[in-house]
């Protein structure tokens, strides 16, 4: 219904258009002022500099709230992937938190009661390379409902590429291996999903779970075939560096060698943060478009899909070589950012260790995955910490003397009560706090 | 034989699934003894109205909202599907469910679930068997291998097989030939005026139920629109017009015809405005 | 092909000693896969965690027959018992609020069960390996210049065993018509006033007590007793399917199929191409025909 057929919306709606400056000005800024306030803070104290950080959070939000097209949109403002104001803000805030994010956990910083902040850089770089997997594993059994359990297998698959393509070939250059994995990863991943075409749901599993023993297989082969039992090391002369025609970037300073190696937390940030924000926007835009439309169409009900004339097995094969793609680039990252990857480095429970981070996270959620890898690294971390620092927990002998055990415990109850309770997860939660938020948002200012 | 047939009174009855109604308000009473008849179109909430009576409404993530549900004099609202047919109600669900890898035996055995009188059921079968003698050879072939008239047979008789005090029929004539469907309408005439039962009918083949019921109700997008005895409504133009395929021009929607109360009427697909609680 | 790889030999012993041993390890599969198509039969449930049930009957298997030293058939009793119990926690505990939910996210939970056990056991019991059950015959006889062990024999006599009992169970009791009723059609089988509520979690039940005797046989043969042991659960994943999910006879002509391939996988190419060839087969049999040997058709309403 147009707005001309019907007047009351017209008189009650307010149309309200931003200028183009207007609408990328808090995107700018929260791209921008991270960067200054990492040079120019360096003398300020920790507590300073997180004021001053949640006072810009704050504002980035409210511009992008204020200055958000309102009224009848137009069907492009309508496809924009940040339409409406709770949408546009949390998108700011995410960008500017994610580029402070580093600078705030390199400083040095001891919170009250030794909270774990040293480890916790390198906890945000686990999330982000296992948000990228698990997103990409999400859009394959979540979004697409093709059921697979095949994707260990691909982050094998990019471990042996990063090995041929990145170590065995040019010594070092992860870059290369970058693409050469997710080449491989797309063509493997289309030939893994073949029995999608014929199989459904518990035999389609079943045929998946095949191909990760198959896959495990050649790995452990390609490992004993070129590398012996101590298995690659990603590390050392191996260790990815920016190339020396890239040296004038700013805030790389080549080491006494004329090198640029990517080793730290906080360069390793920088390398893994843009690649997981980029595929990760990849696939929520795939989801938009078309084609992603059909994937949920074929997940429903592929026969009524065929119907209305989406081509099925060439949506199921796309699904297949897309997750897999983006989960054997996963594997590439982690295998350098790891440093190295033994035999021993994917079995079962990496399998399982995939599927608590969807279901925690939430199913058919991109968000979920963020949201799961998040918790599945950090919660170890909050319980080794509450087990050497909180009093009414520290002086349990049973919980120190099995704390991997009694994670693992954990983890399972979450896995079982979040399905039992609260089937979509802690992306599920965030929307029910978001849908809070924004209606006591609205009952302050109407 | 079982003895009379309890009488059932569904009163404000309101189901929804998720956020969906599809029964709103709805009073429906089978008494004692009687043969009522339920009609309307796909969706209805026909097949919703058999799920609420039998407690099946948690397998499709539906609830019932308000209302009550009373067989003879007693609630059966909230009570588990094994209870309520242990209390006496049989039904012969929509699209016959057979269990297909099942024998027939098997089947109509399945059927005195909530039985334990061994011998009992061993009389039973052998009534069904000639009620439908054409079943008697078929005994230990499988369900699914049938033909649709054999298996509603199967399915009429599975529902026997409890000794019911009220059955229920969803959908009877779905899918069969005409002269198997007055077949089993006869039959069931038959069994509520020999053993008392009180049968309630859902169907969407109007003249038929209409022929053979004593009260009809006709439910549309989830209430109640008219109810009657089977000759008033058979009397009734509209019904005639919907549902009998009478003259005059085309109506495909119950709702699409003026009446009195409603100024505007409804478009193709919307739901009536669902009260307020 | 494999020819290149392996180094197949021309005597015989050695082949009948493969066959021998791969069938004694097919009888175990046979007795893991039952307890997948007891579930899957009647609940339509794939029960992920089904080799950490058997892990757990294994380890009370340990505690009944060997620290608390009870009479051999007293103390199965009891283990039976418990486990029974446990299969009763976990279909009211947590099953039944699953029903009518989507597949994957029931198969995630049986993970999720899977974690706990595990994790639960490796705390009351710690991470020491424990020496094997001894409780059955332990001797062995030659036969063709081939061992065949005791122990073999009475494991493939208690699956043989179990799935006559099972299938008369089903054939010719009334829970056993109710349980293929419901897993039929669960909805028509709750509108003939069969309750699936009771039916599921005699299902689970069945299919603990089942762990209960895989733990009890599988202790006997398994190098020692660990957190290594649930494995098996995932080895016959292929047992159960070229058996055919939903047939229990299947279930004992997959497990024997299955465990000679893997004998002679191991014997002639290496440990190592063990699990990838029975995948392999398992793959085969998926594509050429889903519904493995001899499952049955489901047929898909649109």
């Amino acid at each position: 219904m147009t707005a001309t057929e019907n007047p009351a919306v017209q008189e009650t709606a307010q149309t309200y258009r931003p200028s183009t400056l207007q609408r990328f000005l808090p995107f700018v800024i929260a791209a921008v002022v991270p960067f200054i306030l990492g040079a120019t803070t360096d003398d300020l104290n920790f507590w300073w500099k997180a004021a001053i950080t949640l006072a810009i959070l704050a504002l980035v939000a409210r511009l992008a709230w204020r200055w958000t097209p309102r009224g009848e949109l137009t069907h492009r403002e309508d496809m924009r992937l940040w339409r409406t104001p709770s949408d546009r803000s949390w998108a700011a805030l995410t960008t500017f938190g994610l580029l402070v994010l580093p600078f705030i956990l390199a400083s040095d910083f001891t919170p009250p009661m030794d909270f774990p902040w040293a480890t916790w850089f390198a906890v945000v770089n686990l999330v982000l390379i296992f948000a990228m997997g698990a997103a990409a594993f999400n859009l394959l059994v979540g979004y697409s409902g093709q059921i697979s359990l095949a994707h260990v297998a691909f982050l094998a698959l990019g471990s042996i590429v990063g090995g041929i393509v990145g170590v065995q070939w040019s010594g070092g250059n992860m870059w290369l291996a970058l693409p050469a994995a997710a080449l491989a990863g797309a063509v493997v991943g289309a030939i893994s999903g073949l029995p999608a075409l014929r199989l459904k749901h518990l035999y389609l599993l079943l045929a998946t779970f095949g191909f990760h023993f198959v896959m495990m297989l050649v790995w452990r082969e390609y490992l004993q075939e070129y590398f012996g039992f101590v298995g690659i090391r990603f590390k050392g002369v191996n260790s990815p560096r920016i190339a020396s025609w890239l040296h004038w970037l700013p805030g790389i300073d080549p080491d006494e060698n004329g090198e640029f190696i990517i080793t730290g937390q906080f360069r390793w940030y920088w390398v893994l943060m843009p690649i997981a924000v980029l595929s990760i926007l990849f696939m929520v835009n795939v989801i938009r478009t078309r084609e992603g439309r059909a994937f949920a169409a074929v997940r429903d009900r592929d026969v009524s899909a065929s119907l209305l004339g989406i081509n099925v097995a060439r949506s199921k094969l796309m699904a297949f070589a897309l997750s897999s793609a983006v989960v054997a680039m996963s594997g590439v990252l982690a295998s350098f950012y790891i440093g190295s990857r033994g035999e021993d480095s994917f079995n079962v429970q990496t399998v399982l260790n995939y599927a608590i981070i969807i279901v925690v996270g939430g199913f058919s959620s991109i968000q979920g995955a963020i949201f799961g890898s998040a918790f599945f690294w950090f919660l170890p971390e909050w319980f080794k910490w509450a087990r050497e620092e909180l009093w009414f927990v520290r002086d349990i002998e049973f919980l120190s003397d099995y704390p991997s055990e009694i994670d693992l415990a954990i983890k399972g109850f979450l896995v079982v009560i979040i399905l039992m309770f609260k089937p979509d997860g802690l992306a599920g939660l965030w929307r029910d706090f978001k849908n809070w938020l924004g209606r006591s948002l609205a009952r302050r200012n109407p | 034989m079982s003895g009379r047939g309890l009488d059932l009174r569904i009163q404000g009855l309101t189901v929804i699934y998720g956020g969906v109604t599809a029964l709103d308000n709805v009073n429906i009473a089978v008494p004692s003894g009687g043969f009522v008849s339920v009609l309307g179109a796909n969706g209805a909430g026909k097949t919703t109205l058999v799920r609420s009576i039998t407690s099946l409404l948690y397998l499709h993530k539906g609830r019932v909202r308000r209302g009550s549900i009373e067989l003879g004099g007693e609630s059966i609202l909230g009570k588990k599907s094994p209870d309520i047919v242990a209390a006496g109600v049989a039904q012969v669900p929509e699209g016959r469910k057979l269990f297909p890898n099942l024998t027939v035996k098997e089947n109509l055995l399945c059927g005195a679930a909530s039985r334990s009188d061994v011998s009992g059921i061993d009389e039973s079968l052998e009534q069904n068997l000639e009620l439908f003698s054409q079943l008697r050879p078929l005994l230990n072939q499988t369900a699914g291998l049938l033909s649709g008239g054999e298996q509603q047979m199967v399915a009429v008789g599975r529902a026997l097989m409890s000794q019911p005090s009220l059955l229920i029929c969803d959908e009877l004539s779905l899918g069969l030939a005409p002269k198997i469907v007055h077949r089993l309408f006869e039959l069931l005439t038959e069994i509520n005026e020999t053993r008392g039962t009180s049968i309630l009918v859902i169907e969407q083949n109007a003249s038929l139920a209409l022929q053979h019921a004593n009260d009809a109700y006709v439910l549309e997008l989830g209430r109640v629109l008219m109810e009657g005895s089977a000759a008033e409504l058979r009397g009734n133009p509209m019904v005639q017009e919907l549902y009998l395929g009478g003259g005059g021009e085309a109506h495909t929607s119950y709702a699409a015809i003026e009446r009195p109360g409603r100024s505007r009427p409804l478009e193709h697909g919307q739901r009536p405005p669902v009260a307020e609680s | 092909m494999l020819l290149a790889f392996g180094n197949f030999t021309a005597d015989p012993s050695v082949n009948l000693q493969l066959l021998i041993g791969g069938l004694a390890l097919g009888a175990i599969y046979a007795v893991v896969a039952l307890g997948f198509v007891l579930v899957y039969k009647s609940t339509d449930v794939l029960n992920l965690a089904h080799g950490e049930f058997l892990m757990l009957g294994a380890y009370f298997a340990l505690t009944f027959l060997i620290s608390e030293n009870l009479n051999f058939f007293l103390g199965v009793f009891v283990l039976l018992l418990v486990m029974l119990v446990f299969g009763l926690v976990v279909h009211y505990g947590i099953m039944r609020r699953m029903v009518g939910q989507g597949f994957f996210a029931i198969v995630l939970i049986t993970l999720g069960i899977a974690t706990i056990i595990r994790a639960l056991l490796l705390i009351f019991y710690g991470p020491t390996e424990r020496a094997r059950l001894d409780l059955l015959p332990q001797g062995s006889f030659e036969v063709g210049g081939a061992t065949v062990r005791h122990v073999d024999l009475v494991i493939f006599a208690v699956v043989a065993a179990c799935v006559l009992l099972f299938f008369l169970f089903f054939k010719y009791t009334r829970l056993g018509l109710h349980m293929r009723a419901v897993a039929d059609d669960i909805e028509a089988a709750a509108a003939m006033g069969i309750d699936p509520d009771k039916v599921y979690a005699m299902t689970w039940a069945a299919a603990m007590v089942m762990a209960g005797v895989g733990g009890l046989l599988f202790g006997h043969v398994t190098g020692a007793i660990d957190r290594s042991i649930e494995a098996i659960g995932l080895r016959a994943f292929p047992a159960a399917v070229v058996g055919g999910l939903t047939s229990l006879g299947g279930s004992i002509v997959g497990g024997l199929v299955v465990g000679v391939i893997e004998q002679f996988a191991n014997g002639h190419l290496g440990t190592k191409w063990r699990e990838p060839v029975a995948f392999s087969v398992m793959f085969v049999v998926l594509l050429v025909r889903p519904t493995g040997l001899w499952g049955r058709k489901d047929l898909e309403r649109v």
